[in-house]
């Protein structure tokens, strides 16, 4: 039994929440025991996840990577996973913003969506986007990428729709057909690459793409542009983002967590997977992608925090933030060179884990005080200390205090543009982090140092306390002892830039 | 001469493309909520259609093995199909879940336009729309 679970572990961490989100309807009426039973899950996918990230990670560099094969078939007839660094860096991803997650949706969904049956729905949709999120970073198989992109985006909608509210319900339709629409394009850009090189796989189609692009550079040039709006769509890239601040803001907090945390950056890890996994390094600069990618990210980081700072939603204004802090992303995309991409990398986990907690916090607040603007919340910071201590960290990490995990991150995007002595992306960068002050310091400023009126406020139950204290030392030890992080984000990063 | 002879040929990749403006324009420039979803049908049904044609070999056999089909024939590659099947069945379950989406917002707003809800919006009051429905 051991032996079997072990040599298939890949497989159990994309299954286990998938079967478990099937079963959880039979279980409804004990909300209890789901809510229980879907921590149980993550805390397996956690041990699971650190397992593999502990064999990968005892491996020496330049080893090939490890590879499963469904069913036995190799590689260009099977599906196979490949469990390389990157995979096992966004797992890690996964579960850090997932348990603290569903920590904290427990026992606190029920006034957010209303009916007690909502919550055991808004549950399934949760481990199945978790599931779809893990394929996405296991997965070496172009056809599965879709499939696992569309349950992602049919269970982000589920999501998003989970609140009985008619914005809800407006923003979740406007988001699946603006993401439809990507997928599509998706779809398109699969077909190009398998009718050009024959092969599903990702290796084998990068070796045929080798071969065939410069006879047939047009389609190439074209699945590469399907992909980029396709996937753009999905993972919000500014002219791109129109169906974002709506969805991420009326979705139930926890929701709004997992979307912007994770969510949006599954989609941008198939993104990087499609772009270097098969196109490859000589294609791109061939056809300038990467200034395509540094120039859209530039624009996303300027015209994100500008929006961000005009919203006095608090939610709407953390959700344009997500658009600001995608852009750092795709920049460092972009950058193409080992420093850019760690430094990508390490934003990325950096990022899924403060702007959860952000929205967590945020949710938390207005569940408190049931108002959702930002000036609301005068005096906050004294009746709810922990949920604005959580609020307070997380902010100073997204703007990249040094000793926070946002500054790691920061470095090492300068490093990438210094050593690709681009100048231009260090000015946004840096003015971004201005604008993210100048966007976030405004409301800690209201919650700690303006009166308060007379009302009874109380911090959420000890499993929210739990879900903050596990995030916020995520936030902190990442930025104090960033090493073992950042070397698996190195290594991966020189495994993407073998390809 | 040789473009358009080629664009004959290719003619089912010429009718997906066809296709696949028609549903994006649709998508875009209808405001009805219906109209954008049959256009994200039909932009979806074009792919599929670019997949196919894509597996289909002029005079080519079907892939079945019954002892007729010869291993130098020419028959058709069945991936293409098989892989429209998934992709069919991705875009029902959008479709059911975009129709229930619709049905909420009539029950909400008495209305499928999408100018007029973001009208309407606008006017609404906020408020916390818990109802037991």
């Amino acid at each position: 039994m051991m032996e079997m679970i072990k040599a298939n572990l890949p497989v159990f961490i994309i299954i286990a929440p998938l079967v478990v989100a099937f079963l959880l309807p039979t279980f409804a009426r004990k909300l209890k025991f789901v809510e229980n039973l879907v921590i149980f899950v993550q805390v397996l996918m956690f041990a699971g996840i650190g397992y593999l990230a502990y064999i990968v990670f005892s491996r020496t560099l330049g080893e090939t990577g490890m590879s499963y094969r469904f069913g036995g078939w190799p590689a260009p007839w099977g599906i196979e996973l490949k469990i390389g660094n990157l995979a096992v860096f966004f797992l890690l991803v996964i579960v850090s913003v997932g348990l603290p997650v569903a920590l904290f949706s427990k026992g606190n969904l029920e006034k957010e969506i209303g009916a007690k049956e909502r919550v055991t729905r808004f549950y399934v949709l949760f481990l199945l986007l978790c599931a779809a999120m893990a394929g996405m970073a296991l997965t070496n198989d172009l056809f599965n990428v879709f499939v696992l992109v569309e349950v992602a985006t049919l269970s982000c909608c589920g999501l998003v729709s989970s609140r009985n509210h008619p914005r809800a319900a407006e923003a979740a339709f406007t988001y699946l057909i603006l993401a439809t629409l990507g997928s599509a394009l998706i779809l398109g850009g699969i077909g190009f690459i398998y009718i050009t090189t024959g092969h599903l796989n990702m290796g084998f189609a990068s070796e045929g793409l080798g071969h065939v692009w410069r006879e047939s550079s047009h389609v190439v040039w074209l699945s590469a542009s399907f992909l980029l709006v396709g996937f753009g769509v999905k993972s919000a890239l500014f002219p791109l983002h129109i169906w974002l601040p709506d969805a991420h803001s009326t979705a139930p907090s926890p929701a709004s967590a997992i979307l912007s945390g994770l969510a949006v950056k599954g989609y941008f890890i198939c993104l990087l997977k499609f772009l270097y996994n098969v196109f490859g390094i000589t294609l791109l600069r061939e056809f300038g992608i990467d200034k395509i990618l540094v120039i859209a990210g530039s624009i996303s980081i300027i015209a994100g925090s500008l929006a961000a700072i005009k919203q006095k939603e608090l939610k709407r204004r953390l959700a344009f933030s997500t658009v600001a802090q995608i852009g750092y992303i795709f920049l460092g995309l972009g950058l193409m060179n080992e420093a850019g991409f760690s430094g990508m990398l390490f934003y990325l986990a950096s990022h899924a884990i403060i702007k959860s907690t952000l929205f967590l916090a945020a949710g938390a607040m207005i569940n408190a005080t049931g108002k959702s603007k930002i000036n609301d919340l005068a005096g906050i910071g004294r009746k709810m200390p922990v949920t604005m201590a959580a609020f307070t960290v997380a902010s100073l990490g997204l703007v990249g205090i040094p000793l926070f995990s946002g500054f790691i991150g920061k470095w090492n995007l300068l490093l990438g543009c210094f050593d690709s002595q681009a100048i231009f992306p260090i000015i946004v960068i840096i003015a971004g982090s201005v604008l993210c002050a100048a966007y976030l310091f405004p409301i800690i400023r209201i919650a700690y140092f303006e009166p308060s009126p007379k009302t009874e406020l109380q911090d959420p139950g000890p499993s929210q306390k739990l879900a903050f204290v596990l995030l916020v030392s995520a936030i902190i030890i990442l930025g104090v002892v960033p090493g073992p992080l950042l070397e698996l984000a190195k290594r991966a990063a020189t495994e993407l830039m073998m390809l | 001469m040789v473009l358009f002879k080629k664009l004959i040929i290719n003619y089912p990749y010429m009718f997906a493309v066809i296709l696949f403006v028609i549903g994006i324009l649709t998508v875009l420039t209808r405001d009805n909520l219906f109209k954008k979803l049959i256009g994200i049908n039909i932009m979806e049904s074009a792919i599929f259609i670019m997949f196919v044609a894509a597996g289909n070999i002029r005079g080519g056999k079907v892939p079945i093995l019954d002892g007729t089909l010869q291993r130098e024939g020419v028959y058709i590659n069945p991936l293409p199909s098989a892989l429209m099947l998934t992709g069919i069945v991705v875009s029902v379950s959008v479709t059911a879940f975009a129709l229930a989406l619709i049905v909420r917002l009539y029950k909400f707003y008495g209305t499928t336009n999408a100018k007029k809800i973001a009208q309407m919006r606008n006017g609404v009051t906020e408020h916390d729309g818990n109802d037991k429905s």
